[in-house]
């Protein structure tokens, strides 16, 4: 029952949080309650058992379930120290729902329930107050949607083997657009909310999302293996490089920190492509640090940027050294990892993924700075997610081991 | 009939391609539900095919309640969206009949073309949200329709899904900048 129960109580959280969103203090501890619940619900899980309660075949995989994880711990910090402009009954109402989501596109068994997961969510957030329009909004995942579905109908399809070759071609590309990431990034307005703009796509449900495909991709199309390896390799080297370049060289301070997600992206693409244990593994470590730290510290900045008062503290170097996966942060692992397989599967893969890695600095810099000084609860955070990041970089495996790898 | 059905299935797709006003709308995603309920029925999916004819069927009326109070078929400069629709439903064609060998072309065909035309319809639509909540449930109902493409069908758990898609879009209002 543990996989309904970490869809449904989530759904429930959101739902009670939009019903008392007349009463925030209310608003949130229901919110609160139901979401630590369905939390709980995903910890207790046990990977690999398929549920079938309601008549619909559900099973957390290892991996799906400690990114979950990592994701309901990232809306724990962010919500209990948000910054004071920043409404946290809004926050959770938005992050439950997406952790709802998310569950369900762990859980589903099919790639057509994952698909149609994707498709509501992308309604949801499209429907909600923002600054682009409901059509604008919603190009990126439905044209994820429609190249996904396309991709699956011709995976299932007798015919010549180039239908299987196309289908790898639609799940690379769907998967690219639903995240947005190079080519298809998606529109980005600066002055938006987080909830409604990109950003939860790329920094929150994208990391159990690409899983979720490549899980499914494997078994849609197994004799394209290789071909789906080179694919993603090729678009992860395009997005850490120009993820990392943009970051360093756009002008506004939002958009340096859509792109560095990119940058980050570009890093898990590769280890996914790898296809070897140490890629999973650099992989997991890249999305548990966009998870855990990047993500936090983006919502952290945002004041920080409207006010345009860089810092140069020394918290401020401190974010940049783990933006920039210096040791011992987590994605100094993740990047020796990487460094790793690459030289397992073809050394000269080794030699172009390390000069990309210098890519990072200067924009981490940037991005450190952009911080400003923290103060309060923005602080705490900060602090947390620095610790967070050095455990995880010095302490890897219990987090690979809960994983599976 | 199965035949007719996923003729059905274009024709309703090019309705919504060609159309923006609610009649035209509702007309084009009436027809789908009724194409794809009748697909799925024929593939054995009883329960399958009673969530899409419920969800596209809720849909479909309260498309016909909302929005300007006209066809709007063929507004002018709409070439190039009958030209889509045509090329759109030559190519389903092609791909379902020819390139896919297997058994099931219509439904191939029905899902393929509803798939690559209300994708299309959504990604050049910037002004009428009508249209572009019409298309979104047109496109979740064939996401679904295209799951029974696989040989050991996939239950009834994406049709319900789909299903229910369709009923929550159907209650989503979002304000249309041209809107009467």
């Amino acid at each position: 029952m543990q996989p309904e129960l970490a869809i449904g109580l989530p759904a429930a959280g959101s739902v009670c949080a939009v019903a008392l969103r007349a009463r925030p203090r209310a608003a949130i501890a229901a919110g609160a309650f139901l979401g630590l619940s369905g939390l709980a619900a995903i910890v207790l899980s046990i990977p690999g058992r398929t549920s079938d309660q309601l008549g619909v075949t559900l099973s957390l995989s290892a991996e799906s379930r400690s990114l979950l994880i990592a994701a309901g711990a990232a809306l724990v910090l962010v919500v209990a120290l948000a910054p004071l402009l920043v409404e946290r009954a809004l926050l959770l109402t938005w992050g439950l729902a997406g952790l709802a989501g998310m569950a369900a596109i762990a859980a589903a068994t099919s790639i057509e329930v994952i698909i149609l997961v994707v498709l509501a969510l992308a309604v949801l957030q499209a429907a909600s107050p923002g600054g682009r329009s409901f059509a604008t909004r919603l190009r990126g995942p439905v044209l994820a949607v429609a190249l996904l579905a396309l991709a699956a109908a011709a995976a299932r399809s007798d015919g010549p083997s180039i239908l299987s070759r196309l289908s790898a071609v639609g799940l690379v590309a769907g998967l690219s657009a639903a995240l947005g990431t190079l080519p298809y990034i998606h529109e980005f307005d600066p002055e938006e909310r987080t909830a409604t703009s990109p950003m939860p796509w790329m920094a929150f449900i994208g990391p159990v999302l690409a899983l979720a495909v490549f899980t499914r991709a494997r078994e849609l199309v197994p004799a394209e293996g290789a071909a789906l390896g080179a694919m993603v390799i090729g678009l992860g080297l395009l997005n850490m490089v120009w993820g990392s370049l943009a970051s360093w060289r756009t002008e506004g301070g939002a958009a340096a920190w859509h792109y560095s997600f990119m940058a980050d992206w570009g890093l898990a693409l590769c280890g996914f492509g790898l296809a070897i244990a140490d890629g999973q593994r650099a992989a997991l470590l890249v999305l548990y640090g966009i998870l855990l730290s990047r993500l936090p510290l983006y919502l952290w900045s945002r004041q920080s940027l409207r006010e345009k008062r860089p810092n140069d503290r020394p918290i401020n170097l401190l974010a940049a050294a783990m933006l920039a996966g210096s040791a011992p942060f987590a994605g100094f692992a993740a990047r020796v990892l990487l460094l790793r397989a690459a030289t397992q599967v073809y050394w000269p893969l080794a030699l172009v993924i390390g000069l990309g890695l210098l890519l990072w600095l200067p924009p981490s810099l940037r991005l450190g700075r952009s911080l400003g000084l923290p103060r309060g609860r923005q602080a705490w955070g900060v602090g947390i997610a620095l610790a967070v990041n050095v455990v995880i970089g010095l302490y890897p495996q219990p987090f690979l081991s809960l994983a599976g790898l | 009939m199965i035949q007719a059905a996923a003729f059905a299935a274009w024709l309703g797709a090019a309705v919504i391609v060609l159309s923006d006003g609610r009649r035209g709308l509702a007309l084009g995603l009436a027809l789908i539900a009724v194409a794809f309920t009748i697909l799925a029925w024929a593939g054995g999916e009883h329960l399958a095919a009673a969530a899409i004819l419920i969800g596209g069927g809720v849909a479909a009326i309260q498309r016909s309640r909302t929005g300007p109070d006209v066809w709007g078929l063929m507004p002018p400069g709409s070439t190039s969206r009958l030209v889509l629709s045509i090329a759109g439903g030559l190519l389903a064609l092609w791909v379902s009949t020819s390139v896919m060998t297997g058994p099931g072309a219509e439904l191939s065909f029905a899902a393929l073309s509803v798939l690559g035309l209300m994708g299309a319809r959504i990604l050049t639509e910037s002004e009428h949200a009508g249209a572009v909540l019409t298309a979104l449930v047109a496109l979740a109902l064939s996401v679904a329709m295209a799951s029974g493409l696989a040989d050991a069908g996939r239950g009834p758990a994406p049709y319900v899904v789909a299903g229910l898609i369709a009923f929550g879009v159907s209650l989503i209002r979002v304000a249309e900048p041209n809107a009467a």
